[in-house]
């Protein structure tokens, strides 16, 4: 018999390159492609932070983006503010290194910007698409001149290598547990 | 769902799919016909089209008059990001008018119906409460 309270198994959807990832998922989301569907790719040529700010994703890095189930506005901001802490919490589980999250949505090593978290949302009277996009620098080896004081990398900070597809399933399977949690 | 009709010589083939969380598509012999699900509840609905649907479909269509909006409201607080529509435009369902930065995200403000832009009596970075109007549409 079917066991129906299974949870279904996260539908990951990998490209070589994107403009971003955020703008691809809000595409699927709007065309119905199913909550918690994640969108990955190895590099982006727009990727994009808050107010549009660039955000350099050359490869290496882990960028992907989730569609999110139809929640609450509030609901979506804490699961935002909770996403920087799952970051923070998976890295510092994983390598011997001490994350500090900058409110609302980005997480710093050593006074350097790592990762960065963006969600945006498609509202008419109610909220119709949630996307939440994740940038981590985690394999990248050197940054532009231009933000080697800014930014830095798992690679950077750590000497090891991240296994981007075991982290990113980290991510996600937590993601799923706080929206579970404070939408209860 | 799929499923054929036949009325009079005439078959209609006719398939409806759910899209996104409110919205129903009913597809008629390869044309596309959008539905606001909550409408669908009371008597007279009204559906709407998407941008690609010309005039002439619209008025031959199976929907008989258009959804028309007055204002649009700000459905959070937040700050205008960005304006994207002018005085006089045209509207459409689903087309963005507006981003605000809320609550630590960005939100894009979508128009619910149709409607021709009369006043935007916001600013870009402006504050705006929740229900705050932002658009008044002729």
């Amino acid at each position: 018999m079917k066991n129906l309270t299974r949870r279904p198994a996260d539908k990951i959807i990998n490209y070589k390159t994107l403009s971003s990832t955020n703008s691809k998922a809000k595409d699927l989301a709007q065309k119905g492609t199913d909550p918690w569907t994640v969108i990955v790719a190895e590099k982006q040529t727009g990727g994009y932070g808050r107010k549009k700010a660039a955000w350099s994703s050359p490869k290496g890095g882990l960028y992907f983006s989730v569609i999110l189930p139809k929640s609450n506005i509030d609901d979506l901001q804490t699961l935002t503010v909770l996403a920087a802490f799952i970051c923070a919490k998976t890295i510092k589980e994983n390598f011997n290194l001490e994350p500090f999250i900058k409110l609302p949505n980005d997480v710093w090593i050593n006074g350097k910007k790592v990762g960065g978290i963006l969600t945006e949302n498609i509202i008419g009277k109610d909220v119709k698409t949630s996307v939440m996009g994740i940038g981590l620098n985690t394999n990248v080896r050197k940054f532009p001149k231009d933000l080697e004081n800014i930014a830095t990398s798992l690679k950077i900070e750590s000497g090891k290598d991240t296994d981007n597809r075991k982290i990113l399933k980290q991510i996600i399977k937590q993601l799923r547990e706080q929206l579970k949690t404070i939408s209860e | 769902m799929q499923t054929e009709i036949k009325i009079g010589d005439t078959v209609y083939r006719i398939k409806i799919e759910e899209i996104g969380g409110n919205t129903l598509k009913v597809e008629v012999n390869d044309k596309e016909y959008f539905f606001d699900k909550n409408e669908l509840r009371q008597p007279g609905f009204t559906g709407f089209f998407p941008e690609n649907v010309d005039l002439a479909a619209k008025e031959n269509g199976v929907i008989p008059r258009e959804k028309v909006e007055k204002e649009i409201k700000s459905p959070l607080a937040g700050t205008v990001s960005s304006i994207a529509i002018k005085v006089g435009q045209e509207i459409k369902a689903g087309e963005r008018v507006m981003t605000l930065i809320a609550m630590k995200m960005e939100n894009e403000i979508v128009a619910e119906g149709y409607g021709k832009i009369k006043e935007i009596k916001v600013k870009e970075n402006q504050f705006v409460d929740n229900g705050d109007i932002l658009i008044i549409l002729e």
